[in-house]
């Protein structure tokens, strides 16, 4: 209620304009200094300011200097003391908005330092100038004041470090994902495989040829078939198919198919061989071999 | 019989009347019971609205807000009292208990009563913050009313709120002006993801306290928009908390008065969005469900999301590495009364991670068709070149909307022995193929030569 109190004069004073017309906020008077850290006093730019209309350059805020603002509050014609007297920064990228207190004397002159630590670590990171505006309000019937007077440009060293924040967690859809598949295993060109498998093949009818040449023959096959005609045939012929054995357990087949018929082909082969070995025995006592 | 169906009519109607998707039991606490007639309109919009209304005062015997260990009701509003202690029955612990199962709370404040400090210390605990002397006040010397508060601008007239963000829906937005009188400003903190502002301060406005001897403000709580007249917070299991700055702002005399900004005559509509504010916060909308969820192998078929309920969902528990798998999910949104297809705004995706400890896949899902209230969402990709226990995994978090945790857990296996390509097919393995038939030829041919070669006349004539 002591609000009221001090109110109540006030009110009664300002009744009669309220009646006739309602005045407005304003400023007069103002002024924005840059000084820098070690330069004496009143050094530094000075730039007045105007309630109307913005100033046409903006101002530069380095790292050690200070930026000081002065004007007097109006209310109408008369130096009056507001109750709100804000310098508003707004951070144009982020939206990110920083009200600073005016002290102001009873007069109505306000003034306002402002440096680099007073700055929240959006201002001092934003690479466009901050609007800076000035906020001049107060009870009654005043119309309130508000307008963008000049563009803050934050220097910053950039070999300073600044302590940034970790950027809080806020829900959002994440950035997409997709796997990175290992490469597929590749093959050397098929033109080097050709040439080096046409060698290999190649081998096969050279090592014929050189058996020919050393005299390799099948002379005693009609002997061979003539003394064990069976034994002979069965012997050769389960060799040739143990071979397609192991095709067809390279092919289709699978263990528990080859075992069997390997094993049956295998002693068709041991007792066969036994006896067509005996042949070939026969044939060497006799000499013929 | 016909008794029998008009009793199950009469229990279809019951669950129609129904409304809000998390009960329909509401507590409204209020100390003084003449004061009740300043919120009989927004009490009648609840129970029209399907909430059956309990009005106690914070000093009834029998207040709880449990009953035999489970809660006594689904959700409650505080009106502000003229005591600074509200009992043992409302202390901090008991609301947060009350959050913890789910129930869901309106917190008003006034600038005419102290905070009481359970509800203080309730919110310091979600990192809301209140300004702890009592009296203090958000005026705007530019957004005020000229017609009630003409002098103390504590009137504020304010624009319904935009969305927080461009990829966030807003629950809360309307035509006309709300009036803010006397509102108690919040701060929220910086940290959490889960408190969220509804309805912020205009950038001009300030609090203040109106106690105070200076007639300039000095050290304000806060200014612009860091203030919220109207904040939330949704906790992890989707219980909701609503700090209404102003509870003047939900009392009949705003509900559509006249008022006067900048020479301009309006009407305030607090009702619509108080009405917004409680159908949000009594759970109403912002409410999602996941219906059928289907994941299949895509190599031969493609098959269709079959939305009907009697079927169960048959998935596959096992696919192989590097297969092409097909996910499909049904999303609905509840909306005051009924459920609808949901759709995320237009900058915002529903995504599906396929993880093992972190996801190998985060991949957005699209909209493929609509069922009368459901959304079926669907993705096709490849399983990734690792074996192990992977997760089909939709972690849906967004503000305003309650949270969906969905995951379904499937093996990926490496390729068997007889998946991978055959040795001829491989190019590189014709040389050692080739060896191979040489060998057993050129073995044959060897047999052959040994069982029946005759020996020729220069061989005898060297063991001669």
């Amino acid at each position: 209620m002591r609000f009221f109190r001090s109110l109540v004069p006030s009110l009664l004073v300002s009744s009669a304009a309220i009646v006739s017309a309602a005045s407005s906020w304003s400023f007069e008077d103002a002024a924005v200094t840059v000084s820098s850290k070690g330069a004496g006093v009143g050094a530094g730019a000075k730039d007045k300011l105007s309630a109307t209309s913005p100033l046409s350059k903006s101002v530069s805020l380095g790292a050690t200097d200070t930026l000081k603002l002065q004007l007097t509050a109006v209310d109408g014609k008369k130096a009056t003391r507001p109750h709100q007297a804000f310098l508003t920064l707004t951070d144009p990228a982020t939206g990110v908005e920083e009200s600073f207190l005016l002290n102001v004397k009873e007069s109505g002159k306000g003034s306002l330092n402002l440096a680099h630590k007073d700055l929240p670590h959006q201002f001092l990171t934003s690479s466009k100038p901050l609007p800076a505006s000035i906020v001049i309000g107060s009870f009654g019937s005043s119309t309130a004041y508000k307008a963008k007077v000049f563009d803050l440009n934050v220097a910053r060293d950039p070999d300073a470090p600044l302590a940034v924040p970790e950027k809080p967690l806020r829900y959002a859809a994440e950035k997409e994902i997709h796997h990175i598949f290992r490469d597929d295993p590749r093959s050397p060109p098929k033109f080097i495989t050709l040439i080096f498998t046409a060698a290999v093949a190649a081998a096969l009818p050279g090592l014929f040829i050189v058996w020919a040449t050393l005299g390799a023959n099948a002379n005693h096959l009609s002997k061979a078939l003539g003394n064990a005609p069976i034994s002979h045939a069965i012997f050769f012929g389960s060799i040739l198919a143990l071979e397609g054995i192991f095709f067809l357990y390279y092919t289709t087949w699978n263990l528990f198919q080859t075992l069997p018929a390997a094993t049956v082909v295998g002693l068709v082969a041991f007792i066969s061989g036994s006896r067509a070995l005996s042949e070939v025995q026969e044939r060497r006592l006799a000499g013929l071999r | 019989m016909r008794w029998l169906f008009s009793c199950m009519l009469l229990a279809l109607l019951g669950a129609v009347q129904a409304l809000s998707s998390s009960g329909q039991r509401l507590l409204v606490i209020l100390e003084d019971e003449a004061e009740r007639e300043k919120y009989s309109v927004l009490l009648e919009d609840l129970s029209s609205r399907g909430f059956h209304t309990t009005v106690q005062s914070p000093k009834a015997d029998k207040l709880s807000l449990f009953k035999h260990g489970a809660r006594a009701y689904d959700h409650v509003i505080l009106l502000p009292a003229k005591s600074k202690g509200l009992g043992p029955a409302l202390t901090a612990n008991q609301f947060l208990d009350f959050m913890n199962n789910e129930g869901n709370v309106i917190v008003a404040l006034s600038s005419d009563h102290a905070t009481p400090s359970s509800v203080q210390s309730l919110l310091l605990e979600l990192d809301i913050h209140v300004p702890s002397d009592k009296g203090a006040l958000v005026v705007d010397h530019f957004n005020y009313d000229s017609t009630s508060a003409a002098d103390k601008h504590d009137v504020l007239l304010l624009p319904f709120p935009k969305a927080i963000r461009p990829d966030v829906k807003n629950y809360f937005a309307g035509e006309g002006l709300i009036a803010v009188p006397r509102a108690v400003g919040q701060t929220l903190g910086n940290e959490s993801p889960l408190i969220l502002p509804v309805l912020r301060a205009p950038s001009t406005a300030y609090s203040y306290n109106p106690k105070d001897e200076a007639d300039v403000v000095e050290d304000p709580f806060a200014t612009g928009e860091q203030l919220n007249i109207v904040s939330s917070l949704q906790a992890h299991n989707s219980a909701r908390l609503t700090v209404v700055g102003s509870a003047e702002l939900l009392q009949n005399k705003w509900f559509a008065e006249k008022a006067t900004i900048n020479g301009q005559a309006v009407k305030t509509a607090n009702r619509d969005f108080v009405q917004k504010v409680t159908a949000w916060t009594f759970k109403e909308t912002g409410v999602l469900k996941i219906g059928k969820l289907l994941h299949y192998n895509n190599e031969r078929v493609s098959k269709k999301l079959n939305t009907s309920v009697a079927i169960p969902e048959h998935n596959p528990k096992i696919y192989r590495i590097k297969e092409d798998v097909a996910f499909q999910i049904e999303v609905s949104e509840y909306e005051i009364d009924h459920l609808a297809p949901f759709l995320p705004v237009e900058n915002d995706a529903l995504q599906l991670e396929f993880s093992m400890l972190s996801p190998f896949h985060r991949l957005n899902l699209t909209p493929l068709s609509q069922t009368a209230n459901a959304t079926i969402f669907g993705v096709s990709f490849r399983t990734p070149d690792q074996h192990g226990i992977f997760n089909f995994r939709i972690n849906f978090r967004r503000p305003f909307l309650t949270n969906l945790d969905e995951k379904r857990q499937v093996t990926v296996r490496h390729f068997a022995h007889d998946e991978w390509p055959r040795s001829w097919q491989i190019s590189g393995a014709w040389v050692w193929i080739g060896g191979i038939w040489v060998t057993v030829v050129a073995w044959v041919g060897f047999v052959a030569l040994w069982l029946y070669s005759a020996p020729t006349t220069n061989s005898v004539k060297k063991t001669q």
